[in-house]
């Protein structure tokens, strides 16, 4: 019960939506992505290069909007890498997208190995220092309120930040022109080629976005909520990023939602690992029986469940993962 | 989600040599991707030379690192073909890793708990089939739930690879568990369990020769059986072969078992045949097995190759990574991912220059009237 | 005045285009005639900035203008309406339209667009509702939207490409008088097709074009349909033997559905309502209607793919039992590229696709790879398929050559019972020539044959029968002694 939260709901109601954030932020990125009609699997790898970027970035600058910004240009390195392979030389999104992956562990397994030996030539740690790290942003007046101030107005900037893009692209996709662009990229390229809108430039700028929002949230998950870095720190999220895609159905509002049930779970499932020695209930006596990586399990297992039952088949953007243009002649 | 397309496969124009030339590609995309990898590390001050004798000296400089190197790519080997089976099928298969822990813990649990007393001779033999049975029901899971909740199994087999993960750790926090121990590890297999070596002093168990008679066998099955030719018409459209009578799903669901089967496999040799227990870190031939895939063209032999490969690339640099040098880990990650990523855009470069080429000679304009309209006829 | 001068375009070795020039007064409808392939759309794309020709010019109100892309050819007021239609299927009318009109990224401006649409539909006398998704309206409402999308976007000069390949004869009537009221305002339209009646009926200037060069340019008003016909074929076509001559149809039916219901599931869309339908062996069967009416599900019911949700399939005992999945006849299916083809795979596969199981191509499921380039080099030569060689991707093939090694794989062993669904889709006359002969050959060898097709006049030049499908329910028509006219009114419901 750390950080002074007031009950245990108020705290897994407060980990939830911060478990949420890089949940929403790589998810909103990829929605857009998959509108434009192109699936990116290695959302994850991003991810986890954001990660170990935002880290190394920030301990070196001692800055940790320096973490932050690197983190997103990496991601958007990354993802230009792909868009490049995928949209200019036509190959398959799905495979490249585990290249991505591949590439990222690899990657960023050498750039940690690199920045260990740096410190350790220097004789510095590989902490990070006071002041690299993002602390928590109370909004003034609100965080005071009962429940809601602690929960909501007592977090992250980057939760803020999210929660603008999230309102901010539901207003571009509604009411304004490019929001058309982005679907009409997705549905029906040709239209697009008639309406003058290059496809390939479009769907490269969303793929871009994607990769920032993906970067932005690995170095949330390492600079924000930890501060520290791990080779499984991303443990899947982004795979769980596809999965709430698809199970929102490419909108924006049932994403945001899935998001928020499965950072629930999140949240759930590590109180439940913490707290089931500490509780004296005999609801949790039954529970200490449970070996706790079933807890582990659940989101993804709850993710199966999810597609399962509730992806009747929709079919998504009709030129999801199709190449442009479509003959090679 | 999009089916694999046609150029990540190898030109079967059924003439010449082809796969001369479609090796040749192979080779240069390697040597490609490692010199831009030892200039990337020169930059960072790391000696090129250095690091490649090091690294041929580990992988390949006598007959023991020789016989790791192909240990190390048997496991590839396997789980490649649990990828390149399925992808030319159609089914994108990114579950390997977790089809091959679920091999390997059944393999343990089978030896160490539930037969320990049973005769090697009965054991080994049932651990195998065991572990590939296993394997291939864990793949199983995902077609089946695309089958009837049309889950993408793309992402059912990659959440599986977590939820695999975590049983398996659960199990070896459990069941499982070694005595004595707070770890999740499993205890050590009975040694006369362990899969017999040809090679004394060496770690070059008889599975790695049967990975590669596997590999063989599954040439021969795709291209000189029918269910071979089927799985193939089937992943290439599956409308039109469904038209043509050819039982697209069935098709599908055998060789997801196959595949399966063939990463469960991997993850029985290397419990039985070289690490002995189990781990919860228990290694990510499931991954890099998409890498071997796609190197090897998806063709049974090409995977062979580059089993073999990765295999050199994975020993030697972690030789180089134990030598003075402190190569940084994850180079041959690096290297692998790369790999596929030039060989995709190779292969699509290729198909298209192929169509191209062919088209041609139908270019003129029709002999007689009717014939042949002219390509490109718009409407 | 529109014109263009001399305009060339070559694809590697092949000339699409040689020196073609034409001109079209504003207030005036001016017809392009030609076969698949003779060069139209590589016109009309040089004229709408898709592509970039090799040499000539082109002339608007007498200047000359370069058109680098789409967007330049809006700014000179031309505007096209594709066969295919370039609407998104997701987003509503206003939608589409804005995506067409607009400019920027910025905020749509809903109110502007809808008084403007409202301006244009009220001259046509046209109703459409603006905030339906553009997936849900008919074809014809469909096409209205392009015409309107073209208006909005400030085009003088309207190019329409076949846009009367897919509506029904009343549909088509309809079409043609806004185009002359549209012609009557000060537009000038240029009206591409391959139906000569209705190029006579509209257009008073015609250029005809035939593999990529100019054969006539000029008025329409003393030429006949056949003097246009022979222009553009470059021979006069030899009429089909009609169906009714030879062996009649016998009285024994192969394939009957029985009050077959489908479809209309939650989200609504096509359904089939209590259809039955009889096949005899020896006759062909026509299903006209325009598409969306039924006819996907229809085939869809047949090759299994879709259970009904009352009724029965029945099928002639003698050729097998009807199962679920598997379709026991020959099928030519709409889309080849989709469903008839693997267009990767060689030729000779192709050809397999079928009879890889039987017994001489495979024993005990293991390929004999001997037999089947055997019977592939018999199959090519019988269907006279012009390809490189056997194991060339049959994606290389032309279109006619495509549908050839369809029709061998299916036809080669005389089926007892046949569907074919728009079978000459996309195919240039001498192609659909070959297509309904076979087809024809294959009802005097005493199959049963199913022919969806969309095009009215092929399909009652072989059928000896014709029903029509609208909305789902089958009608049957008394062709040949109903009238063309009749069963354009079945197409469309009155």
């Amino acid at each position: 019960m750390s950080l002074g939260h007031e009950s245990l709901a108020e705290f897994l109601c407060w980990q939830t939506l911060s478990a949420a954030t890089p949940l929403m932020l790589a998810g909103i990125g990829e929605l857009v992505g998959e509108l434009t009609g192109v699936i990116d699997i290695g959302i994850e790898g991003l991810m986890l290069i954001g990660c170990i970027v935002a880290y190394t970035a920030a301990a070196a600058t001692g800055q940790a909007w320096m973490g932050l910004g690197a983190a997103a240009a990496a991601g958007m390195a990354s993802a230009a890498l792909f868009a490049g392979v995928v949209l200019w030389g036509r190959a398959d999104q799905i495979v490249a997208g585990a290249a991505l992956n591949l590439l990222a562990l690899g990657l960023s397994a050498t750039l940690w190995s690199l920045y260990q030996n740096h410190c350790a030539n220097l004789g510095l740690s590989t902490h990070l220092p006071r002041g690299a790290g993002y602390d928590l942003v109370a909004v003034p007046g609100l965080s005071h309120l009962p429940f809601i101030g602690p929960v909501l107005f007592d977090q992250y900037t980057l939760f803020y930040a999210t929660l603008l893009l999230a309102v901010g692209i539901w207003w571009v996709l509604r009411f304004t022109r490019l929001g058309l662009m982005i679907r009409a990229l997705g549905e029906s390229p040709e239209t697009c080629v008639a309406c003058g809108i290059p496809v390939r430039l479009g769907r490269f700028l969303a793929a871009l976005f994607a990769g920032g929002c993906a970067g932005a949230a690995g170095a949330f998950l390492s600079i924000m909520r930890t501060k520290a870095f791990a080779f499984d720190m991303t443990g899947g999220q982004g795979f769980m990023v596809l999965a709430l895609v698809i199970f929102g159905r490419w909108a924006i509002g049932p994403l945001v939602l899935g998001c928020l049930f499965f950072g629930a779970l999140n949240s759930l499932q590590q109180i439940l690992q913490t707290t089931r020695y500490t509780l004296a209930d005999p609801w949790m006596h039954a529970l200490r029986s449970v070996p706790f990586e079933f807890f582990q399990m659940l989101p993804y297992v709850a993710a199966l469940a999810a597609l399962a039952l509730l992806s009747r088949r929709h079919p998504g953007p009709r030129a999801l993962g199709q190449p442009w243009p479509q003959e090679v002649a | 989600m999009a089916a694999p397309q046609a150029w990540f496969l190898a030109r079967r124009t059924g003439r010449g040599f082809d796969w001369i030339v479609t090796l040749a590609q192979a080779v240069a995309a390697c040597a490609l991707v490692l010199a831009l990898v030892l200039t990337g590390l020169a930059v960072v001050g790391y000696s090129p030379v250095a690091i490649v004798t090091r690294w041929a000296c580990g992988a390949a400089g006598g007959v023991y690192p020789l016989t790791s190197s192909m240990v190390e790519a048997c496991p590839l080997l396997l789980t490649g073909l649990a990828a390149g089976l399925t992808f030319r099928a159609g089914v994108l298969n990114i579950g390997a890793q977790g089809q091959f822990l679920v091999g390997a813990v059944t393999a343990v649990g089978l030896t160490t708990r539930w037969l320990p007393a049973a005769a090697p001779l009965v054991a080994i033999p049932l651990a195998i089939a065991a572990g590939a049975l296993a394997g291939g029901l864990w793949a199983l899971l995902a077609s089946v739930l695309e089958r009837y909740r049309a889950v993408p199994v793309v992402l059912s087999t990659i959440l599986l690879n977590f939820v695999a993960l975590y049983l398996i750790r659960a199990l070896l926090h459990g069941p499982l568990q070694a005595a004595g121990t707070a770890a999740p590890q499993s205890p050590l297999i009975p040694a006369r369990d362990w899969l017999g070596v040809l090679i004394p002093l060496s770690s070059f168990h008889w599975g790695v020769p049967a990975a590669f008679l596997v590999a063989v066998g599954f040439w021969w099955f795709n291209t000189h059986t029918t269910w071979g030719f089927e799985t193939f018409a089937g992943g290439l459209n599956p409308a039109a072969a469904n038209l043509a009578g050819i039982p697209v799903r069935a098709r599908q669901f055998l060789i997801m078992f196959l595949g399966g089967g063939c990463a469960g496999l991997a993850g029985v040799f290397q419990v039985l045949g070289v690490t002995h227990f189990m781990t919860a870190s228990f290694g990510d031939y499931g991954y890099a097995g998409i890498a071997v895939a796609l190197l090897g063209r998806l063709n049974p032999l090409g995977i062979a190759l580059a089993a073999i490969f990765f295999g050199l690339l994975d020993v030697g640099s972690q030789r180089v990574q134990e030598s003075t040098l402190a190569l940084p880990q994850g180079v041959a990650d690096v290297v692998k991912a790369l790999v596929i990523l030039f060989m995709l855009l190779l292969g699509a470069y290729l198909a298209r220059r192929h169509l191209q080429v062919t088209s041609l000679p139908e270019a003129a304009p029709p002999a007689s009237a009717g014939a042949a309209g002219p390509p490109g006829s718009g409407n | 005045m529109l014109e263009w001068f001399d305009i060339s375009k070559r694809f590697g070795a092949v000339t699409a285009l040689q020196g073609v020039s034409f001109s079209i007064a504003p207030g005036s409808v001016g017809g392009i005639l030609g076969e698949n392939g003779a060069g139209k759309s590589t016109l009309m794309n040089i004229l709408f900035g898709l592509l970039h020709p090799d040499a000539g010019s082109l002339r608007v109100d007498g200047r000359v203008v370069l058109v680098r892309s789409p967007r330049a050819a809006r700014r000179l007021g031309l505007g096209m309406v594709h066969q295919n239609f370039k609407l998104v299927d997701t987003l509503s009318v206003l939608e589409n339209i804005a995506l067409a009109v607009g400019r920027g990224p910025g905020l749509i401006p809903r109110r502007r667009l809808r008084r403007q649409v409202q301006h244009w539909t009220d001259q046509l006398g046209w109703r459409l509702d603006l905030a339906e998704p553009v997936g849900r309206l008919t074809v014809g409402q469909q096409q209205r939207v392009e015409i309107i999308k073209a208006l909005c976007a400030g085009g003088r000069w309207l190019i329409l490409d076949e846009p009367t390949a897919v509506l029904t004869p009343q549909e088509t009537e309809n079409l043609l008088d806004s185009l002359r009221a549209l012609a009557r305002q000060g537009m000038g339209v240029i009206f591409i097709s391959h139906k000569l009646a209705e190029v006579r009926q509209i257009c008073a200037q015609v250029l005809i074009l035939r593999h990529g060069r100019t054969v006539y340019a000029g008025a329409t008003a003393g030429l006949s349909v056949q003097a246009m016909a022979q222009k553009m074929i470059g021979r006069s076509l030899e009429p089909l033997t009609r169906a009714a001559s030879g062996a009649g149809p016998s009285p024994q039916p192969r394939l009957e559905l029985r009050a077959v219901c489908a479809g209309g599931g939650r989200r609504g869309g096509e359904t089939l309502q209590r259809v039955n339908l009889s096949l005899q062996a020896g006759e062909i069967h026509g299903i006209a209607g325009v598409a969306g009416h039924g006819q996907d599900l229809l085939v869809r019911c047949l090759l299994g793919a879709l259970r009904p949700t009352s009724g029965e399939v029945w099928l002639d005992p003698a050729l097998g039992h009807w199962r679920h999945r598997v379709w026991p006849g020959a099928c030519i299916p709409e889309d080849r590229r989709r469903e008839g083809l693997i267009e990767t795979l060689s030729v000779q596969s192709n050809l397999m696709l079928k009879d890889y199981r039987r017994r001489p191509f495979s024993v005990l499921g293991v390929c004999r790879f001997a037999r089947w380039r055997q019977r592939a080099t018999e199959l090519v030569e019988r269907f006279d398929i012009r390809c490189r060689d056997l194991s060339a991707p049959v994606g290389t093939l032309s279109g006619g050559n495509q549908q050839k090694v369809v029709l061998a794989r299916e036809l080669a062993d005389t089926p007892p019972l046949i569907l074919a669904v728009n079978p000459t889709r996309g195919l240039d006359v001498g192609a659909t020539q070959f297509v309904l002969r076979q087809l024809l050959a294959a009802r005097y060898a005493g199959a049963a044959i199913l022919l969806i097709h969309s095009d009215l006049d092929e399909l009652l030049s072989i059928s000896d029968r014709v029903s029509v499908l609208y909305q789902g329910r089958l009608q049957a028509t008394a062709w040949p002694a109903a009238s063309r006219d009749d069963i354009g009114r079945l197409m469309l419901g009155v």
